[in-house]
Formats: structure tokens, C-alpha cells, sequence
């Protein structure tokens, strides 16, 4: 009998135990519906001091979908960050799969960056994200927020809050008139400057014009530094969407840009400063064009033969390596631009075409749609509104965006100038100082990866702005010989310079909207998804076709399975947003 | 398991008080395993209810549209679209049917490793083998990508320089052979590994027969043949009729580790597909519905596969 009361008694502790697993994972979501009411109490504890850096040290997660890293946050950042706050970052790296467990857990940690559209409208709708209005939070500790960020954290009211309650602030905050890069604008075409010398400058009228000029280029330097062969291009896959990033960027070339800067609007370009679209399709339109660019290029041997199945870091090597000659973007070149070869006068360099007229978006009061953002589960909203206002404030965009003072750069006569240290820490040609976490310059920044001044704006402390490759005392500082080379051909200081005085840039306009973009209904984001893929499909098989004949037929087959899959309902559906928003505003 | 002798002893004792009937003991002793079968298997199945929805993720259920099945019919609602799933399970057939054809293979490697007398080499070929199971699908691209790329791989180098070759080889971004040349990533990665149950089941074959077939007058083939074969081949059949089910889950890390354009016709797969529609583009309405399609063609196959095992070798699996 006794044994079979211990069979009985297992069984049932066993049930038991099943039982109450099975409870806790069903009441899971019960819980995540009530708001926490432990936020005020634990926050009570930190209010004690004004001095935010003699506060307990706490951390917070960070969680941003621009980050390319995951982990605390460590090198100079973490040290300034944890001296002035006593804060320290966890760092959680985003993309849409990343985005969608965090909605549908219910917690965005304590900061939120750059949750998009539709996503972000389903989060203040749950209830995930803290209204800055509630408990006067931002009243209290947004000062320099409200001050440099003020249109921009309205405007969100507006879109997103009903016009009371405060649900974030967007990115690049700036005002004023012209391009809002930096010294080096988004878009190049960059090229050999050393090879393209030799050449004697051509002069370049139409995209299409590089082709000859990169061929000579390669026939000049027909192997790398470590004896590989030179391609004038390599591309990526990748970053791909619904079509090839690096043919796309041929519109950017000639004043169009991908979607409208609102909306969700992925398969029209718009032109930058006009109420103009084409569609990505359009037999005359410039993806088309980027996509024949390349077709050339590979018939030429200009296109490296391993753009399809590579990554991205593979191509970034090859760059460093000096086995590709042509840019479209100037970050790019940074890996072959080292003190070694610039010092060498081998380098890139900025080489426009008469006919450009490339994309940039101008100064934007209401920043950009990279909003930042408290999750609403955060049991330090005090701490996080003081350290995102420290952001928002001079002194911490200034850091952010040129380093700790006194170690990367400092004030000398008035004005803002980088330290002997500084100089050689900023292409990483250094080490950081022990004390400030060791590491590169460019891997101790801040790993959330969004501005929230636009680094153009004049610092009002220091007269001169963020961006330290802006700063007088930088452009004047003993130029290698490629820039010095540059400078005396262009007569320009800078890229930027150089585009606003020819006046081959097309800038957007801030757009501004009481309403928030309308949500992409479900058959139109399934439609997208299956003739986005056939577009991307499509455009790698039309740069690699043989002749052509092929390069004709597989045109032909993308365009009508595109259209067969949807597309035509796509564009018209984005259209009609863009000229009810953007367009619009554009006409007047 | 054996009886309990002294079981029906205690049995009148307890009657007295508080007894459970055999079959109500039985019962409760296979409760808890029912409960996990509940829990992980038919539990989930709850989620199905996202197939009918236009889920986003941060909102409940209740406060997402109901789309009916609009995601079931919009596989098939027009031409073109009819189109690309009959490619998708073109290659997903393509894929599986060589999967199950080379599914052969680990039992004539397992048959042959065990006759091996020599143990350190028999070892040795057993871990280098087995090795490949647990190097993950995007080390391996990426040990493929060094070997195959035109730029400079391994294998580009050495023909070039061999002068077999004059003009480099694009092997990645080539969409010749595809179903079969990812059917031999296939079988390189599972080979050893797949033995491994067959090595079990050889050394779990009677040594009696063995002798009493040597006794007979059989050669060393003859063992092999009548003797270890048939003695797998049930073990190859339970494995035969589980892959049959899973025909349609023809698996999804190889061919995203391996897709590029030129190969995305013939190397889209239905898992790869439901990922590029469905997952990246955070459909997941979408992507429950096209799984809930799978889970039923899986039974259907099984229950096909499991009657044609009856028919051919008197005896099912299930």
C-alpha cells in the first residue's frame, strides 16, 4: 500500500508541478497589461540630489534600432556618461524581427530609438512608450530639450500625442537654410583622386561618363596593395529592401531620393526640392539606369565579379585594400583614406559630374523620423529625461559628437580645435587614454547610433560647429596631400563647399505634418514584399547579363511580374500619400 | 518492465480504504506525459488564430484586424502569384526528393565504417565525419565563400595557377545545379552524423547470426548483405516514413546562408519563402497561415507514407 501511495503522491506532485508551469506562462501576458506601479516608488529614492552624478548608479538598456553593436556600452562615452550621471548603457542592437519581440513583450527598456512608423504608432496605442507631459517630467528636467528641440518634441504632440501628451523627440534637430551635411556630404561619386590626376582630370558630364574614365583607371593600377586584381566597382546585397541599394543610389545622383522623407513610400522616388515623382519602374526613371550603369560596367570588367555573394565587410575590405576605384558613398573610402596613403597622396576625393545635382535633406526643426523615446516600463524616468536632455543640451552634443574635452579637442583662443592627441585619435591612428576605456576613438562614441542635434548647427558655446571636421582650426590644419591637391583643383574647402557654391545640390525641404503617416494596410505590405523580391531578383540578374538581348529580356520579365504581383496598386496607394502630404506642401 | 510478483497481494488491503482502478492508476502515471504532449504540442496550436489576423506586434489580439483568409487565398489569387508558389514547391519537392534519395547513403557509410577492423582509422573517419554536423550553416558559407569566390578563393587560385583554367569559376553566384549542389552541402554536413543511429542499430544486431551465417559458408559481403542489412532496415523505414513527413520542411538555414539573386529561383524553398514574404517584412498573419498549409501536407504525407509502408512490408510506423 505504501508504495502505491508514493506512485500516487509522485504523480500528483508531478501534476502539480505541470500545472503550475503551464499557469506562469499564461499569466505572462496578464501582467505585462497592468502598468507597473513600482516606477514612482524606486524613483522617489533618486530624487535626493540635484547632482545627478552623486545619484546610486544605475543602468539602463538602450534599445535602438540603428545600433550595430550589442552590449554595455564601454570606451570614452561610458566614462563620460558614468562620471557626469553615474548611468551606465546597456546597449541592445535593433532590426524589424528585434523591434517585434520587444512590441510584443511589452517592454522597450528605458530608451527607445528610432522605432518607425507604424510600429511606433501600435506603441503608444499599447501604452509601451512614457508621455514626457505626465508628472511635468519633461517641465522639470527637459530644459535644453525644450529649448533646442522645442518644434520638434510639438510637432510629435501633434502627430502622435493628440496634441497633449509628448511621446518622443526626433533625431537632427537644426535650422537654417542649404544642405544640412556635414563638411563631407551623403552622397559622392568619390574616385581615385591620384589615378584620376594622372589622367589629366577629365571632364565628366553624364553618370554614364565614369565608365571610360574608371576603365582607364584600372588599366593604370591594374593591382591592389597586395596584388589582387582592381575592380572600379563592388557592390553589396545585404542592404537590399525592395530594390539594389547601390543602383538606387543613381537617382540620389540626380536629385531624387528614395520615398519622401514621411510617408512610407519605398517604390516611387521623389525629387528633392520640386513636387516631381517617378516610379522605381519607369522606363526613363533612374534605378533603370543605375541598373544599365552597371550591366556596362560589367561588360567593361569594371564590376567585381563576387558584388553578389559577398557581404558588406568584404567590401569594405576590398576598399582598404585599394582594389576598387569608384565611390558612391563617401564613408566608404574612410578604410583606404589612412594617414599611410593620403601622406603617400594616394587617396579618394570628390569627383562630381556636371550633371549632378545630388540629394540632401536641409536643416529640419522638427528632426528627423529617428525618434528617441522613454519605454514606458522604465523605473528611472528622471534619470533617463536628464541624461536625453544632456543630449539635447550643447555640452553633451558637443561630446557626442567630438569627444570628451580636454582629451580629443579643447578651446584654444576662443575657439574649438582639436588637441595634438586628438588629431591622431581621430583616424584611430591612437589608442584612447586607459582612464577613458582604451579602444579606437570611433568604437568608444555613443553605440545608439543617432544625432539629436544635427552635428552642422553652431555649438553656441564655442561659436563654431559640433562636427569638428567643420571647425576652422581642423580645415586648417596641415591638409594631407591629397586634400591639399583637392582644395587647389576645386577651389573648395570642403565637399560640402564645393556643392553649395556650384549649386549641384537639391535640398528637401523640412516637411511638417499635424498628422501622423498612414499606416501601410495589410494587402499592400503583401504586395510589396512579393514584388520587392522579384525587383531585387531581377535587378542583380539584369548587371551580371551577358548581352544585351538578355539584359533587354530580363527588363522586360521584372516589369511584368512586377506589375503582375502588384505593383501598379502599390505606387498608386504611395502616391497618393505622397501628394496629399509631402507633395503638397512641395506645390506651394 | 516485469510484473510486480507481489503486486496482487496488496491489492485487496487497499481496497478497504481508497483504491484507483488499474486502468485509473495507468492513467494518472501517463498524465504528466500527456500534459507535455499538451502543453508543447496542441497548445501551440492556439497560435493558428494569428493566421486570420493583421497581427502587430505590440498590439492584443482583440484590437488587430481581422482579415478572414484573406493571407490562405492571397497565396493563389492571381496568375503570377499561382506562378511563384508553384516554383517555391517545385524546389521544395525538388530538394526533399534528393534529400530522400541520398538518405541512403549514411546507411552504406555506416554499414562500411563497421566493418573496418582498424580502430584508430575507424575513429578517426567517424570523427571527421560527424565533425560537420556541428559547424553551423553560416561558418560553413562562410568556409565556402573562401573556397568558391572569384575574387580570391581557394579553389580560383589553384586552377588559375595550375592553368586548367583561364578565366575564374563563379561557383556561389552560379544557378547551375543547384538543387543538387545543395543537396551535397547536404550530405557532407549530415552524413556522419546520420550513421550514427544505423551504427547503433548494427551493433544491436544478435552476434549469433553473424556466427551461424559463418557457419553457413558466408563471405564477408554475404554477412553484409543478409545478415547487417536486413537487420537496419527497420530502422531505416521509421527514419524513411519520419522523412516522408517531413518532405514539405525541406529545412531553412542552408538556403538562406546560401540564396543570392542569381540562385533565388531554384534554391527558394517554402521555409526560405515564408521568411523573405512573411518574417522580413514582419508578416506574421502570413507566415502562420502558410505553416498551418505545411502542418496539414505533412499529415497527409505521413499517414500516405505510413500506408505504403503496410502495403510493401506488411507493418506501419505509426
Amino acid at each position: 500500500m505504501t508504495r502505491r501511495k508514493k506512485w500516487t503522491a509522485s504523480a500528483v506532485a508531478m501534476i502539480a508541478l505541470l500545472v503550475f508551469m503551464s499557469a506562469c506562462s499564461s499569466s505572462k501576458g496578464g501582467s505585462t497589461a497592468s502598468n507597473s506601479p513600482s516606477s514612482t516608488a524606486s524613483s522617489a529614492a533618486s530624487e535626493g540630489t540635484d547632482d545627478p552624478s552623486k545619484q546610486p548608479e544605475i543602468t539602463l538598456d538602450v534599445f535602438s534600432n540603428l545600433a550595430n553593436y550589442t552590449g554595455e556600452q564601454t570606451g570614452w562615452f561610458a566614462k563620460v556618461v558614468k562620471d557626469k550621471f553615474n548611468i551606465k548603457l546597456n546597449i541592445i542592437s535593433g532590426g524589424q524581427q528585434k523591434a517585434s519581440t520587444l512590441l510584443a513583450s511589452g517592454d522597450l527598456g528605458d530608451i527607445a530609438v528610432a522605432i518607425g512608423g507604424d510600429d511606433y504608432k501600435d506603441a503608444i496605442k499599447a501604452g509601451l512608450l512614457l508621455d514626457w507631459k505626465k508628472d511635468g517630467l519633461l517641465d522639470k528636467y527637459g530644459k535644453d530639450l525644450l529649448e533646442n528641440a522645442g518644434k520638434s518634441l510639438e510637432a510629435n504632440s501633434k502627430q502622435f500625442g493628440g496634441g497633449t501628451a509628448i511621446y518622443g523627440v526626433g533625431n537632427s534637430v537644426g535650422s537654417g537654410d542649404g544642405p544640412s551635411d556635414g563638411a563631407r556630404t551623403t552622397f559622392g561619386p568619390m574616385l581615385r583622386w591620384d589615378l584620376y590626376q594622372k589622367l589629366g582630370s577629365p571632364e565628366i558630364k553624364t553618370f554614364e561618363d565614369y565608365l571610360p574614365i574608371v576603365k582607364k583607371m584600372q588599366e593604370l593600377s591594374p593591382k591592389s596593395d597586395s596584388g589582387k586584381p582592381t575592380y572600379g566597382f563592388s557592390l553589396w546585397s545585404d542592404w537590399d529592401g525592395v530594390m539594389s541599394v547601390n543602383a538606387k543610389v543613381t537617382a540620389q545622383f540626380y536629385g531624387y531620393n528614395e520615398g519622401d522623407g514621411f510617408n512610407t513610400a519605398d517604390i516611387m522616388m521623389t525629387k528633392a526640392d520640386e513636387a516631381k515623382w517617378i516610379g522605381l519602374l519607369d522606363d526613363d526613371g533612374y534605378y533603370l539606369r543605375g541598373l544599365k550603369f552597371f550591366f556596362e560596367a560589367n561588360k567593361m570588367g569594371l564590376l567585381d565579379p563576387d558584388s553578389l555573394t559577398q557581404k558588406f565587410p568584404d567590401v569594405i575590405n576590398k576598399y582598404k585594400d585599394g582594389q576598387v576605384l569608384f565611390a558612391q558613398f563617401p564613408w566608404l573610402t574612410d578604410s583606404y583614406n589612412t594617414t599611410e596613403n593620403t601622406s603617400q597622396g594616394k587617396g579618394f576625393a570628390f569627383v562630381p559630374f556636371t550633371e549632378e545635382k545630388m540629394t540632401s535633406s536641409g536643416y529640419n526643426p522638427y528632426g528627423s523620423q529617428y525618434l528617441w523615446s522613454i519605454g514606458s516600463k522604465t523605473k528611472y524616468p528622471e534619470r533617463v529625461m536628464q541624461f536625453l536632455n544632456w543630449l539635447y543640451s550643447p555640452e553633451g552634443a558637443q561630446i557626442a559628437a567630438a569627444g570628451p574635452k580636454g582629451v580629443i579637442w579643447d578651446i584654444v583662443d576662443g575657439k574649438p580645435a582639436l588637441t595634438e592627441f586628438g588629431y591622431k585619435a581621430v583616424t584611430n591612428s591612437v589608442d584612447m587614454p586607459a582612464e577613458y576605456g582604451g579602444g579606437k576613438f570611433t568604437d568608444g562614441g555613443f553605440q545608439a547610433n543617432n544625432a539629436t542635434i544635427n552635428k552642422s548647427m553652431i555649438n553656441p558655446e564655442t561659436g563654431e560647429p559640433y562636427d569638428y571636421s567643420m571647425w576652422s582650426s581642423y580645415l586648417n590644419h596641415d591638409p594631407d596631400p591629397v586634400t591639399k591637391s583637392w582644395r587647389e583643383a576645386m577651389g573648395a574647402m570642403t565637399m560640402k563647399d564645393y556643392v553649395v557654391k556650384n549649386n549641384i545640390v537639391a535640398v528637401q525641404p523640412a516637411y511638417f505634418s499635424e498628422e501622423a503617416p498612414v499606416a501601410e494596410p495589410a494587402d499592400i505590405k503583401q504586395k510589396k514584399a512579393e514584388m520587392g523580391k522579384v525587383i531585387k531578383e531581377f535587378s542583380w540578374k539584369m548587371m551580371f547579363a551577358k548581352t544585351d538581348d538578355e539584359f533587354a529580356k530580363l527588363k522586360e520579365q521584372m516589369i511584368s511580374k512586377a506589375k503582375g504581383l502588384g505593383y501598379d496598386d502599390v505606387l498608386k496607394w504611395q502616391v497618393e500619400n505622397y501628394e496629399k502630404t509631402v507633395g503638397a506642401a512641395l506645390k506651394k | 518492465m516485469k510484473a510486480n510478483p507481489h503486486h496482487h497481494v496488496y491489492t485487496p488491503v487497499s481496497k478497504k480504504r481508497f483504491h484507483l482502478g488499474d486502468k485509473y492508476q495507468l492513467f494518472l502515471m501517463a498524465l504528466p506525459f500527456l500534459l507535455l504532449v499538451f502543453v508543447f504540442s496542441y497548445l501551440p496550436l492556439y497560435g493558428w488564430i494569428y493566421a486570420f489576423y493583421d497581427y502587430r506586434p505590440a498590439l492584443p489580439l482583440s484590437q488587430n484586424e481581422f482579415v478572414g483568409f484573406r493571407w490562405f487565398t492571397s497565396l493563389v489569387s492571381n496568375e503570377f502569384q499561382r506562378e511563384e508558389v508553384f516554383r517555391v514547391m517545385r524546389n521544395t519537392f525538388a530538394i526533399s526528393t534528393l534529400g530522400l534519395l541520398t538518405s541512403v547513403l549514411p546507411v552504406i557509410f555506416a554499414i562500411f565504417l563497421t566493418e573496418i577492423k582498424n580502430a584508430p582509422f575507424k575513429k578517426i573517419v567517424q570523427t571527421l565525419t560527424t565533425l560537420p554536423n556541428f559547424i553551423s550553416w553560416v561558418l560553413v558559407y562562410s568556409f565556402a565563400f573562401m573556397l568558391f569566390s572569384v575574387d580570391n578563393g581557394f579553389l580560383n587560385n589553384l586552377l588559375i595557377n595550375m592553368n586548367v583554367i583561364d578565366q575564374p569559376l563563379n561557383v556561389l553566384g552560379s544557378d547551375n545545379h543547384t538543387w543538387l549542389s545543395m543537396t551535397l552541402w547536404g550530405v557532407w554536413k549530415g552524413l556522419g552524423w546520420g550513421a550514427i543511429l544505423y551504427i547503433a542499430a548494427i551493433t544491436g544486431i544478435d552476434p549469433e547470426l553473424y556466427e551461424a551465417a559463418r557457419v553457413d559458408g558466408a563471405n564477408r559481403y554475404r554477412l553484409m548483405w543478409h545478415v547487417t542489412v536486413p537487420g537496419i532496415i527497420p530502422t531505416f523505414f521509421v527514419l524513411l516514413v519520419l522523412g516522408i513527413a517531413n518532405f514539405i520542411n525541406s529545412g531553412f538555414e542552408q538556403y538562406f546562408v546560401f540564396k543570392n539573386a542569381i540562385n533565388m529561383e531554384h534554391i527558394e524553398v517554402l521555409d526560405l519563402y515564408v521568411y523573405n514574404i512573411g518574417i522580413e517584412n514582419n508578416n506574421f498573419g502570413f507566415a502562420t497561415a502558410v505553416s498551418i498549409l505545411k502542418s496539414i501536407v505533412s499529415l497527409i504525407l505521413l499517414f500516405a507514407a505510413n500506408s505504403m509502408s503496410k502495403l510493401v512490408r506488411g507493418e506501419g510506423v505509426i
